[in-house]
């Protein structure tokens, strides 16, 4: 029987950091088990790891298009419940109509968009996680679950690759 | 060759076809002697506040109908010229209403005149920047709260039981005294007729000593404001606007 | 060039650039909490001198007022709109410099802007507040705004879509919900760095702030996207709402207001007031908080300058334009109100708008020494706030004295408003202040991948700087 363990190594560079990776994928570790934590934003290239999916432009659009249609409504469908007719213009014109689709339209989207980070990203998610506090000091962490077999293994291979620290991962309140 | 549509353009004829109200004024500035008879019985009939000495030279009095004087040349020699009472127009295409946010101040469709309701007033005051005219009064205060000013408790008594006590924070205007045109609609309905021409008036038409106002309807073209108003001499106030007023002034005549 | 040379070339480019000069990034958070946690009882007496100022001025005043009704304020038939109204265009100016220098600059790939972007954003969020304040004192029944909300009733009775005070209450909470969310996104990373380092209350606060950021690849990949979105689509906002703020006055059938230059005109004129307010707490944050002189450095003032010239030249281009073609109609009533500008009791105001505007940015932001001097540029940034609120000033209240009907001509004199726009004033400096101390001011995280950009190459004999494209 096979134990499911969780180790966490910490280097101080990019480069040992997508080193160790390319190393893991053959130890046999697939893309799926293991993650990079980082202080710095890097692209997923940059350590050759796969395409990193986001939903977050497609929620945007969709909230966009909410957005407008709530503008077309309040422009053209709201002032029919109780008809008032002021200072001779149209009962319904259609300029000040694209004012109030226009900003309708971008509320909709930049509230999507947010959004669309809050569910993308899992927050406000306040259990217990992966983490070390040095990440927020520029490191590149690799979070790598593994059988408890390979853990020496992977331990060497990430102490060579120049490691910092590798350790027994414990999920803990942030 | 192509015929231009006079009406799609928006030419005269386009406008003077949808000038065409309901109620209507015609103030002669010939005869006007500049009394005032005209801005107390406004104030009487509409329970205008009594704002005071100091805020009315603030330019702060809320009087509906004012007295406006102008002169010619320089101090002393000064030749005084017509003296202009200026109220609410009425316009037909009035800068006011579109500019509220709340519309408190719309366009009735019943009467063709421009109501301000009172209850929905949220005192942005963008209506009263947007009048040509400068005729909307604003509540600064709460005038009519004897609390604030005992000398009020007594005027207590005058006031209109058909018009509404406005406190502070809204804006008014005048209304054509739309509870006098409610009134005899209603007696000459029950009564199975028209209301015939003449048959009430205004409150400064009414106290006008020199008969320099008149007011009545101004779609029927026998009526008197429709016959004055046609005069050669008879202006609208600010005409190239294109607000439609339906006030019409008669200066210059013989 | 030799080598000693080429060594003192480098050392100079290093010391004048903060992205040339990096530290590690641990040493950098141990700045910007020092920074957050350093009080002096200068700090103290000054927050509570403002805080009596803002129960004085903001709220007992604005309570008296909505007791009492707008009697008490200066406003009067002709100018049934005052100081509020000026102080709501010029908070809304302020604002627009956040979004200027965080979404345009970012947009650009303006390199100087890393820095500083939090400082501008902040400055956003607390000026739209401040508007908010000044807009709803200005309503004579402030208790019945929810009426200017489209939502829902049992009356059935919606706002009026006609009118600009609409269009601007839309676009104006638009701006407001939107410049906060740009704010806080580009914040997260920063707030999971200040959760990792601080212990006590400060960790509790910081990690409900946080949202649980571990710096994930999904996390900064949503991040990214998310706030390259913002970036693009707030600027077109941004222009909106002042568009829509000058619409306010442009739609008006007054001499003076109805005119079509008035959108980009105020759009420039908000940019002119907001970039002087941000050079000028930039200057303010350097001289007074600790290590921010390592952050904040004489090209970023140099940067800001140069910006400033542009808008400036850009105000007197508009400025210009708007005049010469109300002076070349020849409206009777516009001539008036142009006279009235120049040679009436407010004379005064009108030059000193364009002296403080166009004359003195002129004069010493041309050049590259004194836009580089804090102190002096900061200065240069108040007396061109000074000159945008009197621009604001001519517009609206002596502008209204002037009409159609000449019998109500009158000069607007203010009453309570001055105690009112010290409170709003106040409350600015008061929330900029505790943000200052509870948020770090500086996005490191950002400084950091401008640093991991930056780095010399030998292009022949001489040393130059090149930045790659990390993003």
């Amino acid at each position: 029987m096979t134990e499911q363990k969780s180790l966490l190594a910490v280097f101080h560079d990019l480069e040992p950091a997508a080193d160790a990776v390319e190393q893991l994928r053959r130890l046999g570790i697939h893309d799926d088990h293991m993650s990079v934590i980082s202080g710095v934003p890097v692209t997923e290239p940059m350590l050759g790891r796969p395409h990193q999916w986001t939903n977050v432009p497609r929620i945007a659009m969709g909230g966009a298009a909410i957005g407008m249609a709530v503008g077309i409504a309040l422009s053209f469908w709201a002032p029919n419940m109780y008809a008032i007719r002021v200072g001779g213009q149209p009962f319904a014109p259609v300029p000040p109509a694209i004012i109030v689709i226009f900003e309708m339209t971008m509320l909709g989207m930049l509230l999507s968009t947010f959004l669309g980070v809050f569910l993308d990203s899992f927050f406000p998610n306040y259990r217990p996680l992966h983490y070390v506090p040095e990440i927020s000091d520029g490191k590149f962490a690799i979070l790598v679950e593994c059988s408890s077999m390979d853990e020496t293994k992977i331990t060497d291979m990430m102490k060579k690759m120049g490691a910092e620290s590798v350790q027994d991962a414990e999920a803990q309140h942030l | 060759m192509t015929t231009i549509d006079l009406n799609l353009v928006g030419a005269k004829g386009a406008l003077v076809e949808e000038a065409e109200g309901k109620w209507g004024m015609v103030i002669d500035q010939d005869i006007c002697t500049g009394c005032q008879a005209c801005v107390v019985a406004c104030a009487m009939e509409n329970n205008i506040a009594f704002v005071g000495e100091e805020d009315s030279g603030y330019g702060r009095s809320m009087h509906w109908i004012r007295i406006e004087r102008f002169w010619e040349g320089e101090y002393p020699e000064v030749k005084m010229t017509h003296y202009q009472p200026m109220l609410c127009q009425q316009c037909g295409k009035a800068p006011c209403e579109p500019v509220c946010p709340a519309f408190a101040t719309v366009h009735s469709q019943a009467e063709k005149v421009n109501l301000q309701v009172y209850n929905r007033c949220v005192g942005t005051r963008y209506c009263a920047n947007n009048c040509p005219y400068q005729v909307r009064s604003f509540n600064w205060r709460d005038y009519n709260d004897d609390r604030l000013d005992e000398a009020i408790a007594s005027l207590k008594n005058h006031f209109n039981p058909d018009v509404t006590v406005r406190r502070r924070g809204i804006m008014e205007k005048c209304t054509f005294c739309i509870q006098r045109i409610h009134k005899a609609q209603d007696k000459a309905k029950s009564e199975g007729r028209a209301v015939a021409d003449g048959e009430f008036t205004t409150a400064c038409a009414q106290a006008c000593p020199a008969d320099a106002i008149v007011f009545g309807r101004v779609d029927d073209p026998e009526s008197l404001v429709s016959q004055l108003a046609r005069q050669s001499h008879g202006v609208h106030h600010l005409e190239e606007l294109g607000t439609l007023p339906r006030v019409t002034y008669l200066v210059g005549g013989q | 060039m030799s080598e000693k040379q080429q060594h003192d070339h480098e050392k100079h480019l290093r010391e004048e650039h903060l992205m040339l000069d990096p530290l590690p990034r641990g040493q950098m958070n141990d700045m910007v909490m020092e920074s957050m946690h350093t009080t002096s009882w200068k700090f103290w007496a000054v927050f509570f001198i403002l805080s009596a100022f803002v129960a004085w001025g903001l709220f007992y005043s604005w309570g008296k007022m909505i007791l009492e009704g707008l009697g008490i304020a200066g406003v009067n038939r002709p100018s049934y709109w005052g100081i509020f109204l000026v102080n709501t265009v010029f908070w809304i100016g302020i604002s627009h410099a956040g979004t200027f220098i965080s979404a345009i600059l970012r947009v650009f790939k303006a390199e100087f802007r890393r820095p500083f972007t939090r400082a501008a954003e902040l400055m956003t969020t607390f000026g739209l507040v401040q508007a908010g304040f000044s807009i709803f004192m200005h309503m004579g029944r402030v208790w019945l705004s929810y009426w200017l909300f489209p939502y829902p009733n049992q009356r059935e009775l919606w706002p009026n879509f006609h009118s600009p005070l609409t269009w601007d209450l839309l676009a104006i909470t638009t701006y407001l919900l939107s410049s906060t969310m740009y704010l806080f996104l580009p914040l997260i990373p920063d707030l999971a760095m200040a959760r990792d380092k601080s212990t006590g209350w400060r960790k509790n606060f910081y990690k409900v702030l946080a949202l649980g950021f571990r710096g994930t690849e999904g996390e900064w990949t949503h991040l990214r996207h998310a706030m390259n979105i913002f970036a693009w689509a707030i600027i077109p906002v941004m222009f909106s709402v002042h568009t829509i703020v000058s619409w306010d006055f442009a739609m008006a059938t007054r001499p003076g207001w109805s005119s079509s230059i008035f959108g980009p005109y105020f759009v420039i004129g908000a940019l002119h007031s907001g970039m002087g307010a941000v050079v000028l707490v930039l200057g303010v944050v350097r001289g007074t908080m600790k290590n921010m002189k390592y952050f904040i450095r004489p090209e970023h003032f140099d940067g800001i300058g140069k910006l400033m010239l542009m808008i400036s030249m850009g105000w007197g281009y508009f400025f210009f334009n708007d005049y010469l073609v109300q002076w070349y109609g020849g409206d009777k009533w516009t001539k008036q109100l142009l006279h009235w500008h120049e040679a009436g009791p407010m004379g005064w105001m009108w030059f000193a708008m364009l002296i403080f505007n166009v004359v003195i940015p002129w004069a010493v932001l041309w050049n590259r020494k004194w836009r580089s001097t804090p102190w002096l540029v900061g200065t240069v940034g108040l007396l061109i706030n000074f000159g945008m609120w009197f621009e604001r000033y001519i517009i609206i209240p002596i502008s209204l004295t002037i009409n159609r009907a000449p019998f109500t001509w009158r000069l607007y004199k203010p009453g309570i408003e001055i105690p009112l726009s010290l409170g709003t004033l106040a409350f600015f400096i008061l929330l900029y202040m505790a943000a200052s101390r509870l948020i770090p001011l500086i996005p490191v995280w950002e400084v950091q991948e401008g640093q991991m950009a930056h780095e010399f190459k030998k292009f022949g004999r001489e040393t130059v700087v090149t930045v790659s494209e990390l993003e």
